[in-house]
């Protein structure tokens, strides 16, 4: 097995809540893998597991052949991460913040001097490197945080949702560091996501969370596949479900809709709007779409990623100020 | 992997941290500087009379000391006690500002990262005490410098411990609020329970058995041997006493620190 990450029947119980619910999966050398799932699915939690902040219920970890509870200082030099919550020091300059890293890390000297100028000038912070972190804004702030990731060359780097709460331009920023990461490093990235776009744009292979567990799991397009072509949603007067024709699958949504897969919604549409009038239905509203990672997210679990709530503990709440 | 490392570059945060916040570098000087002007002065006032007999009589009581060099001297070993326990505790902003996680998910041996903070708080503190001793010395012109070192010996142990229990506590600490309950239940009454404003030996049964047990109460008495001569212990006594309560502290400590987890 050439895999990085091994994750098998991982639980994690907070209490009586159960965060993680026996979770496996496999992460390749050099891919990009992403967790996609709403907030409290559990994606924190896991990658918390998988960098030793936290320790199993139950079920094993190995990164790179060594077991996270038992080997913590293997595990530990073999990664970087890139927390959710801001981990800098405010009160330092970023080339300080780097520098306390390097060294926590076993670096130092001429080498470790030119590998911080190396990942801030990746970042684009270089000129800014003798300023005060608490003079940085939130977008130059995550990028110090993925330079500094990168300081001790990890052969896994962890991003705890990379752009959460950053404007579109930044974002695009932090996707091109990550797109460039790999290029140029060969890194194997394990990084979770909220925003399917995200998922979609950077990762080899998604597994997709919901409630602790991984519901599904594979490229952008095996998932999609999950779904069909594309998706019909209507609302009509009063809830049916009909399968015949152009549909191949029919089923009611939890808020009323129906959800019609179909080969080519373009041309099912006409004939669908024709099967409704036929039924004495009115069709209150309608909208089609190719299949996205919502759309897969949608079939199986009735929910929209989008608008799911935040649910289960937040884990590291005393660690960190809500946003 | 790399211990003396991650010590060293611990120390070199705390000791950067402290040369930036301005704040805390002012106040630090000015709150001892206060309990010397205005402790000082008032009970200095009250202790002094012109007849010789009742001067002789006070001076009896403390020692020897006139008043001031009997204050000023406590209030050195007063500074490392307040100002280690204060900086241990600021692990909690560490804790809040997210910067504890990276230096948990970190490859450096626990024990280093914690120790070389400890060191580095300590370090600061003693320079602050120094400060303190040298305006005891303008005050109370009777106090021996040559003995500083001496006393910052004592004051080193008492910061290492107290910057460790301060640790520990934060470690454990889940709101900033208990803070306060630590400060005025906790370390409030081992001031006043040392020795640094008045004897303990006039004082009734259950206060001497605080002061007894208080880690402070040597570090006082030992400062104040060191600075002037006298003492209520044998200044070896207060280093046993000294050493053992701090290795208690400094173990669990670096305990508490090694098995952190973030939940």
């Amino acid at each position: 097995m050439s895999d990085v990450v091994i994750v098998e029947e991982l639980v994690k119980r907070y209490g009586d809540v159960e965060a993680v619910r026996g979770i496996s999966f496999g992460i390749r050398k050099g891919e990009v893998f992403g967790l996609l799932g709403p907030n409290g699915a559990g994606k924190t939690t896991t990658i918390h597991v998988i960098a030793t902040l936290l320790r199993p219920t139950a079920g094993s970890v190995l990164v790179a052949g060594h077991d996270v509870v038992k080997e913590a200082a293997e595990v530990r030099k073999r990664i970087g991460i890139v927390f959710q919550d801001p981990s800098l020091d405010w009160a330092l300059t970023a080339w300080e913040n780097m520098y306390i890293h390097g060294l926590l890390y076993g670096l130092s000297g001429e080498g470790l001097n030119s590998r911080i100028r190396e990942v801030l000038e990746f970042v684009e912070l270089w000129e800014h490197a003798n300023r005060l972190v608490r003079y940085f804004s939130g977008g130059m702030r995550r990028r110090l945080e993925v330079a500094r990731a990168l300081l001790h060359s990890p052969e896994l780097l962890i991003l705890d949702e990379p752009t959460i709460g950053l404007d579109p331009h930044t974002r695009a920023r932090i996707w091109d560091y990550i797109r460039e990461v790999r290029k140029r490093e060969g890194m194997t990235i394990l990084l979770t996501t909220h925003y399917m776009d995200e998922a979609e744009e950077l990762c080899d292979r998604i597994a997709i969370m919901d409630h602790g567990k991984i519901i599904a799991e594979g490229t952008a397009d095996e998932l999609k596949s999950l779904v069909g072509s594309d998706v019909i949603i209507a609302r009509f007067d009063r809830p049916a479900c009909f399968q015949s024709g152009p549909v191949k699958e029919c089923r009611e949504l939890p808020d009323g809709r129906v959800e019609f897969v179909v080969e080519n919604a373009a041309k099912a549409l006409p004939q669908l709007f024709e099967m409704a009038r036929e039924a004495g239905l009115r069709i209150i509203e309608v909208s089609y779409r190719r299949p996205t990672l919502n759309e897969v997210f949608l079939h199986l679990t009735g929910r929209e990623l989008r608008d799911a709530p935040a649910e289960g503990p937040r884990p590291f709440a005393m660690m960190g100020r809500r946003r | 992997m790399g211990f003396a490392k991650a010590f060293g570059v611990m120390v070199y945060r705390q000791l950067k941290r402290f040369v930036k916040a301005r704040g805390r570098l002012i106040m630090t000087f000015v709150q001892p500087l206060i309990w010397i002007f205005f402790f000082g002065v008032g009970m200095g006032s009250v202790f002094s009379f012109s007849n010789p007999v009742a001067e002789s009589f006070i001076k009896q009581m403390f020692g020897g000391l006139d008043y001031m060099t009997y204050l000023t001297t406590g209030v050195v070993g007063m500074t490392v006690f307040l100002g280690s326990f204060i900086s241990g505790i600021t692990v909690l902003w560490d804790k809040q500002f997210g910067f504890l996680k990276e230096t948990l998910v970190a490859p450096a041996p626990r024990s280093a990262v914690i120790l070389g903070r400890a060191f580095g708080d300590t370090l600061v503190v003693l320079l602050q005490a120094t400060i303190i001793a040298l305006v005891a010395k303008a005050v109370a012109p009777s106090i021996n410098l040559l003995g500083l070192p001496g006393a910052l010996l004592y004051g080193f142990i008492l910061g290492m411990g107290l910057t460790s229990a301060g640790i520990v506590i934060s470690l454990r600490m889940t709101t900033p609020e208990s803070f306060q309950v630590v400060m005025n239940f906790v370390m409030m009454p081992l001031m006043f329970l040392s020795g640094v404003f008045y004897p303990l030996d006039r004082l009734p049964e259950w206060a001497k058995a605080i002061a007894t047990a208080n880690p402070l109460t040597y570090a006082v008495d030992g400062v104040r041997y060191w600075l002037t001569g006298v003492s209520m212990h044998d200044p070896l006594t207060d280093l046993a006493v000294l050493i053992g309560i701090s290795a208690v502290f400094i173990a669990l400590a670096v305990y508490e620190f090694s098995k952190a987890t973030i939940e």
